[in-house]
This record gives structure tokens, sequence and C-alpha cells, in this order.
């Protein structure tokens, strides 16, 4: 996971240097490392409570840092909060989180950056336009929905993800995280979802998988991080390692 | 596939899409039921008595439903209701400029509801309790400032007029017909607050508040400022009340406006708007002040013996619940 090209450039989407997160006395995250690579599909693997949201929060602006620097795209930067993050090109698909379920569909698209016309003080939400970008840009990456003016509420599980997934590539995300996605849902959904990550891949993005589930990312993940009570375990490339390797790691029954 | 199918498919999609089908439905009924039955309730002047009764309660239910959809409470609005009216009596009487009057009336009763708002944020206790304290608060300031005093005037000044005078045009329909201007500025208010509501980044961003605020803050949405301006537009509205009802009686005492929070409550449910938040329309709330002050007078005018004229609150209640069970039951098959 060499991040730096033949010059001594750093190629990186996004790079996490000894990352110190504590809430009190309480440390979440104790100087871990953590790099992401174009085109790269990274599982962040690790228990409940092994740092994983924390480290993810810190990425995403939610949580300040105590300690370390974070470089996008080789670049120092201070991700203040989710709008920061955003305007960066980081996309976070939450697990339930995601969407407003008793609001339409298009409107859960454009939440946050509806697109706006305006005659001095007026202003109005070209609906019409919005239900057709939704539309388009949902059946570009293979869905297909009823009509993006249905609630969402109506939607199975896979299909609100696939939704939060296809939101987060029409605003031209750089790097999408997926947060548990496939935790809830059918094996056939969870077969799309990851279907999904893997066009997101396919059109350049950089995906963060996080799980604890490794059956699901098995299929789809370039590298493992593997992260345990707030330290780093260590990074692994695809074929490395054997399901039971990775299931010994998270939970500890073996040092790596 | 059948016409008859067709028809069915495209009236349950209508089902799925308005909020509002069923409480319409149900105004349709009781308005049919009491026209069929009910003495005397065939005329103008019984409907224009309807009209008239719910016009005071349709301006604060626009407020309440905006805050309701964003998933918070406002139970002060009564208060703020005495609140204007006090502040536009005292500076329009005597000479008064109305320009100061109307404006202290609805800057005041916004401050107040802005309060509302940053007690809320600053404590995170819900805004079920703090307007139930302000509430009681806001009156017992007003009670302090205006030494209980009842405020009345004989004048009639045009302001009066404008804000809630007969309504001539509608009135000499019929003997005893009396249609009121506050009918305008209420029908006015519908439409600027149902497009915010459903035609503008603000109105999307109330319903993300309230229908999943962690999803909503995720997407950028800065929901603490936008829950103190629906405070705030709820408390302005409820200034906005008490210069129609001083415009309309020519009084205002301490206890003005009490309990109409509650009947604003009510018809925001009525009308298919959710306790729990991110759903509503101002439209529905309008059928259900509607349908609450159609009931009203169709008891009054029964007159039966079990049920009083001054009883008819349960006759209220039992249109609550009913409604509610119709319209969850409505949103299920749907």
């Amino acid at each position: 996971m060499d991040s730096m090209n033949a010059n001594g450039h750093d190629t990186s989407v996004v790079r996490m240097e000894n990352i110190v997160k504590r809430f009190g006395t309480v440390t979440a995250l104790d100087g871990v490392d953590f790099t992401v690579n174009p085109r790269e599909v990274v599982a962040l693997v690790g228990d409940n409570g092994a740092g994983k949201s924390t480290l993810i929060k810190i990425l995403t602006g939610v949580y300040t840092p105590t300690g370390g620097q974070i470089y996008f795209e080789g670049r120092p930067v201070q991700i203040r909060s989710p709008r920061e993050a955003r305007a960066l090109g980081i996309e976070t698909v939450y697990q339930d989180l995601a969407l407003v379920n008793l609001m339409s569909i298009t409107r859960n698209f454009f939440l946050g950056r509806e697109l706006v016309s305006k005659i001095g003080l007026i202003r109005w939400l070209r609906l019409r336009e919005m239900h057709a970008q939704t539309q388009t840009s949902l059946r570009d990456i293979g869905i297909e929905v009823r009509s993006p003016a249905e609630k969402v509420e109506k939607l199975s599980g896979g299909e609100r993800q696939s939704i939060a997934i296809g939101r987060a590539l029409h605003f031209g995300a750089k790097l999408l995280i997926l947060d548990e996605p496939t935790s809830a849902l059918s094996v056939a959904e969870t077969r799309k979802v990851l279907t999904y990550t893997l066009n997101a891949k396919e059109r350049g993005l950089s995906v963060i998988f996080i799980t604890h589930n490794i059956h699901h990312v098995f299929m789809v993940a370039d590298r493992y991080t593997l992260i345990r009570h707030g330290k780093l375990v260590g990074n692994y490339a695809k074929g490395e390692l054997t399901h039971d390797d990775i299931a010994d790691l998270i939970t500890g029954a073996r040092a790596s | 596939m059948s016409t008859v199918a067709v028809w069915r498919k495209g009236a349950r999609g209508l089902l799925a899409e308005s909020t509002i089908a069923g409480p319409l439905a149900t105004l349709i009924v009781v308005f049919i039921l009491c026209w069929l039955f009910v003495p005397n309730f065939r005329s103008l002047r019984s409907i224009s008595g309807i009209v008239s009764a719910a016009t005071l309660t349709g301006t604060i239910a626009i407020g309440v439903t905006l805050l309701m959809i964003s998933g918070e409470f406002d139970l002060s609005v009564g208060s703020l209701v005495a609140v204007g009216g006090y502040l536009y009596a005292f500076n329009t009487m005597d000479g008064g400029s109305p320009v100061v009057a109307v404006s202290l009336a609805i800057l005041v009763p916004a401050a107040l509801g802005a309060l509302n708002g940053l007690i809320l944020i600053w404590t995170r206790i819900p805004s079920f309790i703090v307007t139930l304290g302000t509430r009681s608060i806001y009156r017992g300031a007003l009670w302090v400032l205006s030494t209980g005093a009842l405020v009345e005037t004989l004048e009639d000044l045009t302001i009066y007029d404008i804000f809630n005078g007969r309504l001539d045009v509608l009135s000499n329909l019929a003997e005893g017909a009396n249609f009121r201007t506050s009918l305008l500025w209420l029908l006015g208010m519908v439409v600027i607050f149902q497009y915010v509501l459903t035609r503008t980044r603000y109105g999307n961003h109330v319903f993300a508040a309230g229908g999943n605020p962690a999803a909503a803050q995720a997407q950028g949405v800065n929901v603490k400022r936008l829950k103190v301006i629906c405070f705030v537009i709820s408390g302005a509205l409820a200034g906005f009340t008490g210069i129609l009802l001083f415009s309309q009686f020519k009084s205002v005492r301490v206890t003005t406006g009490a309990g109409i929070e509650l009947s604003a409550i009510a018809a925001a449910v009525v009308g298919g708007a959710l306790l729990s938040g991110g759903s509503g329309s101002i439209w529905g709330s309008l059928i259900g002040v509607l349908l609450i002050s159609t009931l009203r007078t169709g008891v009054v005018l029964l007159d039966l013996p079990f049920i009083p004229a001054d009883n008819f609150e349960a006759v209220v209640g039992v249109t609550i619940v009913g409604a509610t069970i119709l319209n969850s039951w409505v949103r299920r098959r749907s």
C-alpha cells in the first residue's frame, strides 16, 4: 500500500497519519494510520467498538481529532464539518440515517443541494428537472425506480442504500464511504449493493467499506485495514488472508 | 388493465400522493350530513359563521403545523395572541401610529418565539415542555405589564376594517351573513406558507428536519437554525392573530387566546400532520379547522338535550380521535 509514486509524490486520495482521538480519559483511537488510493475499495474492518466509526467520523468532519494529520489528494486539510467533507468530495452513506423516509426519492436525492430558480425575492424548486435528473442518474448506475416522486418509505432496505449511493455518485464524490451498508439486508439485496460498489470503483471512485461482516466484503475489497481497540492491526492485500485469518485478527485470537 | 382497475389505481395513487384526501373526504361527509339533518344549517348565515369562526384558529394553525412538521410543538401561541392583541390595542387607540402598532404586535411575539427556539436548542429540553413553561411565563408577564386590565375601544378605525372588518361583497349576498376580511388574510397566508413548504428549499428542509434530523444534518441542513426560524414564524403568526382578533372584537384581556393552541394542534392532526414530525400540510390544517368549526356549529344548532351547546368540546374530541384513526388507516392502505 505504498502511496508514493516513483518521484516520491503522494498519489493517495486520502491519507490519515497518526490519528489520536480521546473522549475525556478514554482513548478511542491511538495513533492510527489509514490510506486510501485512487480506484481502490478498502475494507475497514474491526469489531464493534474497535474505533472504525470514530475514525470515519473524523474523516467526515463530525469529530475533530485530538492529534494527527489528514491529507486529501496530497494536501494537508482540516475537516471541520460534514459540509467541508462534502466540499472536498467525501460522501458518506450511513446505515440508517441516509434518507428521510417520509420524503420522495427526488427530494432526498437533492436534499441540501436543491436546484432553485429565483426572480427577485421569489425562489422556487425546479422539481421537474430534479425528478428527471434523479431518474437518469439512478438509471446510469443500474437502478430502476418506479417513480422518483415515490416516497422512500415504500422502498426496500437495499433500494434505499442504492439510492444513497447513487446520490453520492451524482454529486461527484471522489471518495465514497459506506457505513455497514449490508448489515440489515437480505442476501439478494446485499449482492446488489456490492455490485453498485464495484460500479462506483469502475467510475473512478475510491470506496471505504466499513463492516464487521467479512463475507460481504470479500467480494469487493482490494485491501483490508484492520483495527482493534483503537489501534491499527495491519493492512492486507486481497488474497493475502483467508476468512478465518481475518476473523482471528478482528477478535484478537491471533496477534498480527 | 380494465378501465375500473385503472381508475382504482389512479384513485389509490391520489390517496398515496395527497395527505389531504382523507381529511377533505371527512369534511365533505360531515358537511353534507349537517346540510341534510341539522335544522337552520342550510343558510349563508350559518356557513359564514363557520368560516369566520375558523379564521383566527386557522392563522394560528399555519405556524403550529409548520412546527409540527419540523418535529416541534408550540404551546405558547395562545399567550402570544394576547401579547400581540395588547400591543396592537395600546398602539392603535387614541391616535397611535398603525405602522408602529402592527410592527410591534408582530415583532415582539416573533422575538418571544425565537426565545422558545433558543431555549430548546440550548437546553435540549423537548419543545412541548419548553413552551408549556413559556406559555405561562408570557401570559404572566402580560398580566404584570397590563396590570390585568381589560382593554376595549369604541373607536372605528380604518385599520380595524382592513384587518378584520365586514367583507361586504360576500356578506351582502344574504341577510345575516357575516364574512370578514380576516378570511382573505387567512387565505393569503395559507397560499404563501403552502408554497414555502412544498416549493422552496426551506420547506424541503422543514420536512427533512422533522422526518429524520440526523439524515438532514448529514446532508448539510442546519437543523437548529431551521427550527428557530420555525418558532419565529409561529410567534409572528400568533401576533398577527392578535391583530385580527382585536380588529374584530375591539377588546382584549389577559386570558384572550387561551386554549387556541390545542385547537390548532387538533386541526393539524385532523389535517394529516404527524405528532412525530415529517408530515403534514397547511391545506390539511385549514380543512381540520373548518371541520371542527362545522361540527361546533352543527352541534349548537342541533340543540340536543344530552349535548348542550357549550359541551361541543366532547364532539370535537370524538372527531379528533376518529379523524386520526381514519388518517392512519388511509396512510397504511396507500
